[in-house]
């Protein structure tokens, strides 16, 4: 166990390596030149080779790598040169946000995919299946662009029970916090909602077609326990890979959303940066929203490890 | 994707602030009207009430939330491309030394007075005294003339005050004597725009962009980009009594339905828009009071503006056919929400500097087939336009509209989108053929001097965007800008208004619509006094002033 650890730990940091590198040449392989969009009509020759000694533009790529990454150690990622604020404070205001909006849909989306899929998979093709397989099917032709302004008209507009916009920070009351999340969660629940019960409802048919199972059923053991004790886990791997990769492309994939409730989240302020062409930042962002994706996805993949053994052989 | 919506307003950039004045929105052909200042209603005692005054005795405390369409980048003003947003921010923190009176006039505020000597090519601003920053210190000249200075070694505002003043001298305590290159008639309302705000000496030498330190209504309390900015009630400001609120938040929300739906649902209690369908639907809701655009002054006009220096705009009849082909009435039928107008003038309805008959050429589509024909051998053999605007759903529609009416006289359009940042650039350096733009709102004709004089159509960077260098225009809008009799101040620009539409630099198509809704729960936001009691002109162009308003409920 300890040695598919550090092999994965091994991995994960050279995929780090490679992002980092990635991240840092995203900006020169964006078309445009930064030291444009920071002078604007100020762009003299002058003032552009001022601005390049300033940023270390003017160095090699290598070297300027060096710079960058060396700082990040140092917890610098630089500051926007746009609002002088610091990415580091950026992300300060941008990954509370995510996380709690990660947090709360993915717990939305579990609380209602893993009850209906349980019911659905111990009566296949019956009438519950056929309504729930058909309304997730239903769910996940709704985009958030869509579904977003609905929940928005409905619950904030016409019965003001929550904001329409904006994030309460938990320092302001866990009620105004979780009036702010509430929305924006549910609508990005609704997609994973639909891929969690799909996923775990075909596991869970599977499963409950193994021999083990006839076996237990004729040894007289109640349904209930069954399905919690010898169906769940086997079933949950692609639930957990799906929730992985849901969970770390929501770290930039909420963008629409956080668009849509004036989030601003890590999506919201990188997709904002590269506008402005806020390189720095974009750097910044992007580095840390890919790392996070890998490191989620090492969790799952060492979660995996401890509920099946065999994934650490494969 | 919008979130882009604005920076600079997305739209505005350096703006109204590197003119000192003339604002540069880059949105585009929109909708527009210079709708009447304030609308009104009848109350329920059945006395006509207009919106965003109240007569009421003024209520202290409480806080107000405001939407506003963009964040800033900065509380610099010798720095920050500020935008209406930015303005709104900086009449928050900041005081400028003049404001435009409900009458037009340009009148003193923060300075006492502004006097000029007879011929107008030196002004004398002296302080109010007692004046304090939130730092403590005190305003008087020193700190002035610092001020002054910096703006002008600025690159963002001294490129605007270039051709204004050329050199400034403290004079005593509170005065100090700003020398201008000829005779600045105008020179009051520049002292309203970004270069009339004062910081603290402490600001200017920490040249901060994030903590700023003003003489305002409301100190800075907290500003996180793109999420909100809160401030707090100054309690030494000099003008006695104000504010009223003990604070306000705002908040940029740049996409306009997720701004009304968040004042419908109380998450905000007031919010700046320049939407003709947030407008309409917000003009006639119960429970609001909405202020647009005042009927004094010259509005944001929204239009296309054509780059005189590359091919083939550079040709006067490909700028006519252009001009001829865009059915501005359909135009405005098509966005304006039933709130717009149409309007092919530099000056709105009723301007004293619009002419009875500018000369602009109206929509003709025969004609413009006409001379696409007559011009395309130059060409070689057809007429291909490339048109732009910012990443904006509402401006696209426009554009691809636009491009539709071009097709039928035989202009063969490319229709993009250039995200904001690059669309700045791309003006100031002349490398584009067609943009919608919206520009011009001022309070004085001379604040756009910088933005249509052929004296900054040159060089790799410039200010008049469409690089139009006619002489005549020049010699009128110098004939404006040194001349105080009215008369032939309005003879002045109304040759100026004749000149571009002849030259056809811009593609006229409405005002611009801006409208501040607020809840009925936040009352008298339009109601700034000035200290000799008269009324401030108020809400215009986006630019709000937060000092007059109060909470009832």
């Amino acid at each position: 166990m300890l040695r598919f650890a550090a092999n994965r730990l091994f991995q994960l940091v050279v995929i780090c390596f490679l992002i980092s590198i990635f991240a840092f040449l995203l900006v020169h392989l964006l078309p445009g030149d930064p030291t444009l969009a920071i002078l604007g009509p100020n762009d003299t020759p002058a003032a552009r080779a001022v601005l390049l000694h300033q940023l270390g533009l003017n160095k090699g790529l290598l070297s300027q790598y060096g710079t960058w990454i060396t700082n990040i150690f140092h917890g610098n990622l630089g500051a926007s040169f746009l609002t002088k604020q610091t990415v580091t404070n950026a992300l300060g205001v941008a990954v509370p946000i995510d996380l709690e909006l990660i947090v709360v849909s993915q717990v939305l989306a579990l609380i209602f995919a893993i009850p209906m899929a349980l019911v659905a998979a111990l009566r296949p093709n019956k009438a519950f299946d056929k309504v729930a397989t058909t309304s997730t099917f239903g769910m996940l032709s709704l985009p958030t662009f869509v579904a977003g302004p609905l929940l928005v008209l409905v619950f904030a507009v016409t019965f003001k029970w929550v904001p329409a916009t904006g994030f309460n920070r938990l320092s302001q009351g866990l009620g105004p916090n979780l009036k702010s999340v509430i929305l924006p969660s549910v609508a990005l629940a609704i997609g994973s909602i639909t891929v969690y019960y799909r996923l775990l409802r075909a596991d869970l048919i599977a499963t409950l077609q193994e021999d083990y199972v006839t076996m237990a059923r004729s040894k007289g053991l109640s349904t209930r326990y069954i399905l919690l004790r010898h169906v769940m886990r086997p079933s949950s791997f692609s639930l957990l890979a799906g929730a992985g990769i849901s969970i770390g492309t929501l770290f930039t994939g909420a963008f629409v959303v956080e668009v849509l409730f004036q989030l601003p989240g890590i999506g919201y302020q990188l997709v904002q940066a590269i506008y402005s062409r806020d390189y720095l930042v974009v750097q910044g962002m992007a580095l840390v929203a890919a790392v996070a994706f890998v490191v989620v996805n090492f969790a799952v993949d060492f979660l995996l490890t401890v509920l099946d053994p065999r994934v650490r052989r494969a | 994707m919008d979130g882009s919506a604005d920076r600079y307003d997305r739209r505005a950039f350096l703006a109204r602030g590197a003119s000192g004045a003339a604002a540069l929105g880059l949105a585009g052909v929109g909708v527009p009207a210079l709708l009447a200042g304030c609308s009104s209603t009848p109350s329920s005692t059945g006395r006509t009430q207009t919106h965003g005054v109240s007569t009421g005795t003024p209520k202290r405390g409480g806080t107000v939330t405001m939407g506003l369409n963009s964040e800033i980048d900065g509380f610099l003003p010798t720095a920050s491309h500020w935008d209406n947003s930015g303005l709104t921010y900086a009449n928050t923190i900041f005081d400028t030394l003049t404001v435009v009176a409900a009458d037009g006039s340009a009148k003193p505020y923060l300075a006492q007075s502004v006097t000029p000597n007879t011929d107008m090519t030196q002004w004398t601003i002296t302080l109010r005294p007692g004046v304090k920053f939130h730092d403590g210190s005190p305003l008087n000249a020193d700190v002035l003339l610092a001020n002054i200075q910096a703006l002008q070694t600025s690159a963002l505002t001294g490129q605007a005050l270039r051709g204004v003043v050329s050199s400034a001298s403290k004079v005593s305590d509170l005065a100090v004597a700003v020398s201008c290159v000829e005779p600045i008639v105008a020179f009051p309302y520049y002292l309203s725009t970004q270069v009339g705000y004062v910081i603290a000496m402490a600001q200017l030498e920490s040249q901060s962009s994030t903590q700023p330190i003003g003489t305002g209504p409301f100190s800075l309390v907290s500003w996180v980009p793109n999420d909100h900015m809160t401030v707090q009630r100054n309690p030494h400001y000099w003008r006695a009594g104000l504010p009223y609120l003990d604070g306000v938040t705002y908040k940029p929300i740049s996409q306009d339905q997720s701004r009304e739906n968040s004042l419908r649902s109380r998450t905000i209690d007031l919010m700046v828009t320049r939407d003709p369908g947030a407008i309409r639907d917000l003009a006639n809701a119960a429970g609001y009071q909405q202020v647009r655009n005042p009927s004094v002054g010259q509005g944001d006009m929204d239009f296309i503006v054509l780059n005189t220096s590359v091919e083939p705009t550079n040709d006067p009849l490909v700028r006519e056919a252009l001009a001829r082909a865009i059915d501005v009435g359909e135009l405005v039928r098509l966005f304006g929400a039933g709130i717009a107008k149409p309007n092919l003038s530099l000056f709105p309805p009723g301007s004293p500097y619009r002419p009875a008959d500018n000369g602009y050429p109206t929509y003709d589509l025969t004609k413009a087939k006409q001379l696409v024909a007559q011009a395309a051998p130059n060409h070689g053999g057809t007429i291909s336009v490339a048109l732009a605007t910012i990443t904006d759903p509402r401006l696209v529609n426009e554009i691809q509209a636009i491009a539709s009416m071009w097709g039928l006289a035989g202009i063969q359009t490319t229709v993009s989108q250039v995200e904001q940042v690059t669309f700045i650039d791309n003006l100031v350096t002349g490398k584009f053929q067609a943009y919608t733009s919206e520009q011009f709102g001022a309070a004085d004709p001379d604040l756009n001097y910088v933005w249509m004089s052929p004296t900054t159509a040159n060089g790799p960077i410039a200010l008049n965007f469409s690089r139009n260098k006619d002489d005549a225009l020049e010699t009128a809008l110098q004939a404006g800008r040194t001349t105080s009799d009215p008369t032939a101040r309005a003879q002045a620009y109304q040759e100026v208004d004749k000149h571009l539409s002849r030259d056809m630099p811009y593609l006229w198509a409405s005002l611009a619509t801006w409208s501040v809704t607020g809840s009925d729960s936040v009352v008298n936001f339009n109601n700034m006094t000035l200290p000799d009691g008269s009324r401030a002109l108020g809400f215009a162009n986006g630019v709000f002033n937060p000092t007059p308003m109060w909470r009832e409920a």
